[in-house]
């Protein structure tokens, strides 16, 4: 196990050196000017030029990549064009809110959705079933920025029990997390659901409930255990979506977390910043998938590493 | 595996979030004199001659003062400077300075500050972001520590504008001294408040400066600038009371926040002129009669109830009220019969396709090219929309390398003349010398009699020949209509009640030296 670690996390090298060229080429590739942007539309073109100037984009572009490389090798991310902070402030100030909202959001959401997807899956269209999926298709289909609205609305307009903005209390947590989570919750419960379905109909259920095991056990142990695979695959997927920081609920909630840093510097043509945060997106990406590699072992021991 | 304790794991939370709602309290207490301003934009420095966000301008006012600044109605008034004399050929301004003013680190402002602020925003090797704002300044020259005397180099007739813009604020001397390049993160000025903090994703606070030279003032005790992105989201706050000053509001929204009556909405005139530029190098638009049938075509009415939900004034000159000089020569009548008539003559009798851009990619912006595209289509001119984010504006409009090959037809843009006077409506715009990549002029427009009098004009210090320049310049674009020439929209804005002495001004900064809370 220790050595299979190792070696996927020595594999992660290559691949964030050819995310780092790729993410650097595209970045500068895309339409516009961040010396013109930064400078506004009152500057005239000399005004312009020194702006380029001032934040070294005159130099010719592979100079500039390997500047890039070497310093990013020393951990140095680079300077923000637009606010002129390093990068790595710029991040680490709205990681931390990010990943607090995803955790939260991810919690309530995977033991609700699970928790659905089984009673469907235990009481196949029977009312639990329906009204289940009814609520999970709600859920998906309810479009999260309009959900975020509607909770601000009734919750801290109306009734005034909970803050509108900001990152600072517990309570702050309390309607953002509900309008992040609903759409994971949904996709949760139709996966556990399907999942479970399929494994319900398998031999070793009827072996497990001819020996006389109770229900509870049988749905519990022996189908949730082998339903789980693709349900913690999903949940992997839906936590490294939910690191990138949701542009929407961000906004709407003023959440100073990533999703918003990386609109605000794609629209600036903010580059190093841009180019920090793929890389930071990338590099959750490949350990998520790392940590739902390790987690099929834990849930099924038939699973080997080598 | 101990997944079956999934459902008490799950009451847990669910009883937890039940409690959690119920023990938070109405309501969020607020300190006491602390005044929060919900406002729309982020900050990206403190630096005012190295931004072009009129949010960080704004801020700027609680702690930077210039030698003149705006008041509530754009009218220029003396702040540092108590006087000013311009020599008769226009090249020499002397400032007699206000005594007794301390900056907020101890310094005294004096001459000598104003030498030095003034040296830095016009030396082109500090590359700052408004350096053609201060480039004809040649030289600035201590006299006696209340007099400074500045010379340009070419007559600038709008100079006393343009230092009276909130870029042009006088910075401690020994501040810039200590923090260099930081002193976008650090500013150390004269205004009423002093700067406490700046999180750049949450909040900017600044508190009451003892030492102020305006006795009585300010009379609260500290802001708060909150940037909140999301209009409804602001609008929201200031409901609720967490922020007691929300800018700018959803105009759709205005009505119905204002039947609530719980707070105040209040609807004021701007600057901010919307307008679509026509590309007259290009056919059709090069014919003065298709330019003129598009202005017929527009029902420029309804398309201030339609988009701004008639929080909005027609355009009634290419200046626009409240701008020095504005001169009044509309505003243009819908005439649709006419409109096909005159496109008929010009040899499209049956319209004709072309392309409208949104210089913007906002929600109002697209509303606004939408409406425009059917009225169009009402005497049958088709035109494909594009909604254009910042890069590509830059790429497609502000960089285009030659004018001849230019792809921008139509664009649908707005402007705000930040110095207030006739100058920076017009040169940036329509005078020939700001083609793209330049300036502004997207229209790419041409005339000998503008180009000629709007350089005249920054010779001329008398008001009154200024005047009849100006007019003559706008009687003539009026003439040649290279623009659609639409409405100004209001500043619509909230207010608590308790609040009063904050106002946004109408080049959309704000204005607070008066702030009060009762």
């Amino acid at each position: 196990m220790p050595s299979y670690l190792l070696k996927r996390l020595l594999g992660m090298l290559p691949t964030l050196m050819i995310v780092v060229l790729v993410v650097f080429l595209f970045v500068h590739m895309m339409p516009g000017d961040p010396a013109r942007l930064a400078a506004g539309p009152d500057a005239n073109l000399e005004t312009v030029e020194l702006v380029r100037k001032q934040l070294g984009l005159d130099r010719p572009l592979p100079e500039q990549f390997l500047t890039y490389v070497l310093n990013l090798a020393q951990g140095n991310m680079g300077v923000s064009l637009r606010t002129k902070l390093p990068v790595t402030t710029e991040i680490s100030t709205r990681f931390m809110p990010t990943m607090l909202l995803t955790l939260t959001s991810m919690a309530w959401s995977v033991v609700l959705g699970m928790l659905v997807g089984i009673m469907s899956a235990v009481f196949r269209n029977r009312w639990p079933d329906r009204a289940g999926m009814t609520a999970a298709v709600s859920g998906i289909s309810f479009p999260n920025f309009a959900l975020g609205m509607l909770l601000m609305q009734i919750f801290s307009v109306n009734l005034g029990w909970l803050p509108t903005v900001g990152a600072d209390s517990w309570r702050h947590y309390i309607l953002p997390s509900i309008t992040l989570g609903t759409a994971v919750a949904a996709v949760m419960a139709r996966f556990t659901r399907s999942s479970f379905i399929d494994v319900i109909h398998e031999d070793y259920v009827r072996t497990a409930r001819a020996k006389g095991a109770s229900e509870p056990s049988v749905v519990g142990h022996h189908a949730l255990r082998n339903a789980l695979i693709p349900v913690v695959t999903m949940m992997g997927l839906q936590f490294g979506f939910l690191l990138g920081g949701s542009i929407v609920v961000e906004t709407v909630f003023n959440w100073p977390g990533l999703g918003r840093l990386l609109v605000d510097a794609v629209n600036m043509r903010d580059y190093p910043v841009i180019q920090g945060l793929v890389l930071l997106f990338s590099l959750e990406f490949i350990l998520i998938n790392l940590i739902v590699d390790v987690l099929y072992g834990l849930i099924n021991p038939t699973i080997r590493y080598k | 595996m101990k997944n079956f304790v999934l459902p008490r794991g799950w009451r847990t939370l669910c009883l937890g979030s039940i409690l959690a709602v119920s023990l938070a309290a109405p309501g969020v207490a607020l300190a006491a004199g602390d005044v929060v301003f919900a406002v729309g934009q982020a900050f990206e420095t403190l630096d005012p001659y190295n931004t072009n966000s009129t949010g960080t301008q704004s801020a700027g006012r609680a702690y930077y003062e210039g030698l003149y600044g705006f008041n509530q109605d754009l009218v220029l008034v003396p702040l540092l400077a108590e006087s000013h004399e311009v020599s008769s050929d226009g090249l020499v301004y002397t400032f007699k300075l206000r005594q007794g003013v301390k900056f907020h680190d101890g310094t005294d402002f004096n001459a000598d500050a104003v030498k030095v602020n003034f040296d830095r925003a016009s030396n082109r090797d500090n590359r700052l972001a408004r350096y053609n704002q201060f480039n004809r300044i040649a030289k600035t020259e201590v006299v006696d520590p209340t007099t400074v005397k500045v010379t340009l180099t070419e007559p600038f007739s709008p100079f006393i504008n343009a230092i009276g813009h909130p870029s042009a604020m006088m910075i401690s001397p020994a501040a810039l001294q200590k923090f260099g390049k930081d002193i976008g993160f650090n500013p150390v000025g004269t205004g009423p408040f002093q700067f406490v903090e700046w999180k750049q994703t949450d909040y900017l606070k600044v508190k009451k400066f003892d030492g102020y030279w305006r006795k009585g003032y300010p009379k609260v005790d500290t802001l708060t600038f909150r940037p909140v992105p999301d209009a409804n989201t602001r609008t929201a706050m200031v409901q609720t009371g967490e922020a007691h000053f929300g800018f700018p509001v959803p105009f759709e929204r205005a009505q119905q926040l204002k039947d609530e009556g719980k707070v105040d909405v209040i609807d004021a005139p701007s600057i901010s002129v919307r307008y679509v530029s026509m590309n007259v190098l290009q056919k059709p638009f090069d014919d003065v009669r298709v330019r003129h049938a598009i202005n017929y075509a527009v029902n420029k009415e309804a398309f201030g109830k339609v988009v701004y939900a008639g929080h909005a004034q027609l355009m009634d000159g290419v200046v626009p009220k409240g701008v020095d000089f504005a001169h009044v020569s509309g505003p243009w009548p819908y005439n649709p019969a006419k409109a096909r008539e005159l496109l008929k003559e010009a040899g499209y009798p049956n319209g004709f396709e072309t392309s409208l851009w949104s210089a913007y990619n906002d929600s109002t912006s697209a509303k606004s090219v939408q409406f425009l595209q059917q009225q169009l289509a009402q005497v049958g001119i088709k035109a494909s929309l594009e909604i254009l984010e910042p890069g590509q504006r830059v790429q497609r409009v502000s960089q285009a390398p030659d004018p001849k090959q230019a792809g921008v037809r139509m664009l649908y843009a707005t402007w705000s003349a930040s110095t207030g006077e006739a100058d920076w409506a017009l040169r940036p715009l329509l005078a020939s010398e700001a083609w793209p990549p330049q300036l502004n002029n997207t229209a790419y427009y041409k005339n000998d009699v503008v180009d000629a009098n709007i350089a005249k004009a920054l010779r001329v210090t008398k008001r009154e020949e200024k005047a009849e320049i100006y007019k003559i310049v706008q009687e003539q674009i009026w003439k040649d209509a290279p623009w659609v020439f639409l409405n100004t929209a209001n500043n619509v804005y909230l207010r608590n009640k308790k609040l009063s002495g904050v106002y946004v001004m109408p080049d959309n900064g704000l204005s607070y030296a008066d702030i009060e809370m009762k």
